[in-house]
């Protein structure tokens, strides 16, 4: 599932050496190591229970990872994911509890709504040739506001039971359903970034802007259309947050959306996705993902004490950036 | 060119009548603004805005960005509050403590951005949760409440409606414009943003530079935390959470450029005294004060596209 493995970046020694040296590799390592470590250390940690919170967790932190992943890969970035996702559940929530739409519709609606707002994003970003940082940043203020003045603040706490009973299946191995989702998800971003014309135009666009409008790609549509789709994404993640929390609430991502902002870049980030564009590895921020979910998780049955897991975690991907900066620095130097 | 033409070119030519033209507006349209204490409440939270939007500004003139600013300054702040509340040291003291905690963020953050050339954005992202997650960690999200008096005092204090707390702000400043206009290393700064090659090649230390810039601005938010402890009369673990929007939005209403290499002191400041102006008419005219959020995105939009079209590249 990945580009990196593909593109040579793994080094010359061989298929085995290639594998280990990529980055899904080492997280997949990394993670399984974890994994054991917590589930010999505490017997709460593979207990069913927690299999599925975390599995729950999880299947959500991978969606609000991919919304950024869709966006890094065009060489900008999108702080507004977590003001997105609020608006467009705000928006389903309404829909549901107020509207009285049909579960579906209202799915769609905040769906569409969310990719309207990542839209705005893209073409704010394209017509006013500024990086899409500053685009971002005041939309994820405008979009947040305007929310906030709509709702009154208030949630919509009287969804239908059917949307919220989607979030406490249970299946296999005591996972979450919400998980085999998300997988989908992802496999079809795979699809979408490998085997379609305008997934291959956005890697060309994000990987070198002016050659790739040379060479006839519409560079402006892939901004506008990466943008949407994580707009979408965002709503998506909502939604299943929502459904987890039985509630559509104005708060659930921080102020301004902002806590979704260390979970949507450490999942990519650490799954090898470059911030400067036109790379993306979507098992790598899979990976990322659950490696995160799998450290803050084990950190809170140790209780090492649960105030500390953000500081661990903004150390993780302080480490984790750098040693990734010092593999490519080796990697250039061993091709010389 | 004219006289005219020049002033309109300025950085903050244009604020300047803006917000004159909004005072005299909320003026009439609500003579409670011009009340001794409307101008005090106005004064105070722009002594505190005005250090963090500093902060940011002297980050995006060499072409970077600090998401961490406000986990700096609500480190800062508990550090300096618990200092007093656990331990009892002077208050000297503690504020130097303060300082310190400043100092060692901004310079984390230089240091690493500098030796492994990484995105100050990721960095700064990372230290925002190292520093953040240290705050909840040591407070466990409680306050510190026993401030001494001296600094309740201080934080609250006021002749007429000019606050003792824009003492400190107006003097750091002054101070920052000074070293942005006089100082090298504050050229240096707007060199090494400008371009960072040419900078390099006429024998500027490029990690000087970065890592002064870094320290400048974490010292800068710790003071706006410390102040933040005074007005509120307790180390509360949530300053800072709300000051990422207003850090950049004065500087670039300012007319800042985010590349880097050019940044107004001034600019700035009316960035944040039109933030202020349109946060109290709000709360004046009894719109919701949320409204505020809506209102910063939408100037942020229009001071960039503004600067677009009055210099398009």
């Amino acid at each position: 599932m990945s580009m990196k493995v593909v593109d040579g970046r793994a080094g010359p020694r061989g298929p085995t050496l290639a594998l280990l040296a990529s980055s899904e590799a080492g997280l997949l390592l990394i993670t399984v190591g974890f994994v054991i470590l917590f589930s010999y250390l505490t017997p709460g940690f593979s207990s069913p229970f927690n299999t599925y919170a975390l599995t729950r967790v999880l299947a959500i932190d991978v969606v609000i990872g991919f919304s950024m992943m869709v966006v890094l890969v065009t060489g900008g970035l999108n702080l507004a994911v977590g003001a997105i996702g609020v608006c467009a559940v705000m928006v389903g929530g309404w829909a549901m509890e107020v509207a009285g739409l049909p579960i579906l519709v209202a799915v769609v609606l905040a769906l569409a709504s969310g990719a309207a707002l990542g839209a705005l994003n893209g073409i704010l970003t394209v017509a006013m040739r500024v990086h899409s940082f500053v685009v971002t940043l005041a939309t994820m203020s405008l979009f947040f506001g305007a929310m906030i003045v709509m709702t009154k603040a208030q949630a919509f706490n009287a969804l239908p039971a059917a949307f919220v009973s989607l979030a406490k299946l249970k299946t296999y191995f005591f996972a979450s359903s919400m998980l085999y989702i998300s997988i989908g998800i992802g496999v079809l971003l795979w699809w979408l970034f490998h085997h379609t014309l305008i997934g291959r135009q956005i890697l060309a666009a994000g990987a070198n802007t002016s050659a790739a409008r040379l060479s006839g790609v519409p560079v402006e549509r892939t901004i506008v259309v990466c943008h949407a789709l994580s707009g979408a994404l965002a709503a998506f993640a909502g939604l299943m947050l929502t459904a987890r929390n039985g509630a559509a609430l104005p708060s659930m991502a921080g102020q301004l959306g902002m806590d979704w902002l260390l979970p949507a870049f450490l999942a990519p980030v650490l799954g090898g996705t470059l911030l400067t564009g036109g790379t993306l590895s979507v098992a790598g921020t899979f990976l990322g993902a659950a490696m995160v979910t799998v450290l803050s998780n084990g950190l809170l049955q140790l209780e090492l004490g649960e105030f500390w897991v953000q500081a661990f975690l903004g150390i993780i991907l302080l480490v984790a950036v750098a040693l990734d900066r010092l593999r490519a620095h080796l990697m250039a130097k061993r091709r010389i | 060119m004219s006289t005219t033409m020049q002033l309109l070119r300025t950085d903050w030519f244009g604020l300047l009548v803006a917000f004159l033209l909004g005072a005299i507006m909320l003026g009439v349209a609500q003579p409670s603004f011009l009340s001794t204490y409307n101008i005090y409440v106005i004064l105070t939270a722009f002594a505190l805005s005005v250090l963090v939007a500093l902060s940011q500004m002297v980050i995006v003139a060499i072409g970077q960005l600090n998401l961490s600013v406000g986990a700096i300054g609500g480190l800062a702040a508990i550090t300096f509050a618990g200092a007093m509340d656990l331990w009892n040291v002077p208050i000297p003291v503690a504020i130097l403590i303060g300082l310190m905690v400043g100092v060692a963020g901004g310079a984390l953050n230089g240091v690493v951005t500098h030796v492994t050339g990484l995105n100050a954005f990721v960095v700064t992202l990372a230290t925002l949760s190292i520093f953040k997650g240290t705050n909840i960690g040591i407070t466990e999200a409680q306050p510190f409440y026993d401030i001494p008096e001296a600094v309740k005092t201080f934080g609250n204090a006021r002749f007429g409606f000019f606050p003792y707390l824009l003492f400190v702000s107006g003097a750091i400043l002054v101070a920052v414009w000074v070293f942005m206009r006089r100082a090298v290393l504050g050229r240096q700064l707007l060199a090494v943003g400008g371009n960072r090659n040419a900078a390099e090649l006429s024998g500027i230390s490029i990690g000087r530079v970065v890592v002064a810039a870094h320290v400048l601005s974490g010292t800068l938010a710790a003071v706006a935390g410390m102040l933040a402890v005074a007005r509120l009369q307790l180390g509360q673990p949530t300053i800072g959470d709300d000051w990422l929007i207003i850090s950049f939005a004065a500087p670039v209403i300012g007319g800042a450029v985010l590349a880097g290499g050019h940044v107004s002191v001034g600019g700035t400041l009316l960035g944040v005294a039109i933030i202020m102006l349109i946060n109290n008419a709000l709360v004046l005219l009894n719109v919701n004060p949320y409204a505020v959020q809506l209102l910063l995105g939408a100037l942020i939009l229009a001071a960039v596209a503004l600067s677009r079209f009055r210099d398009p590249a």
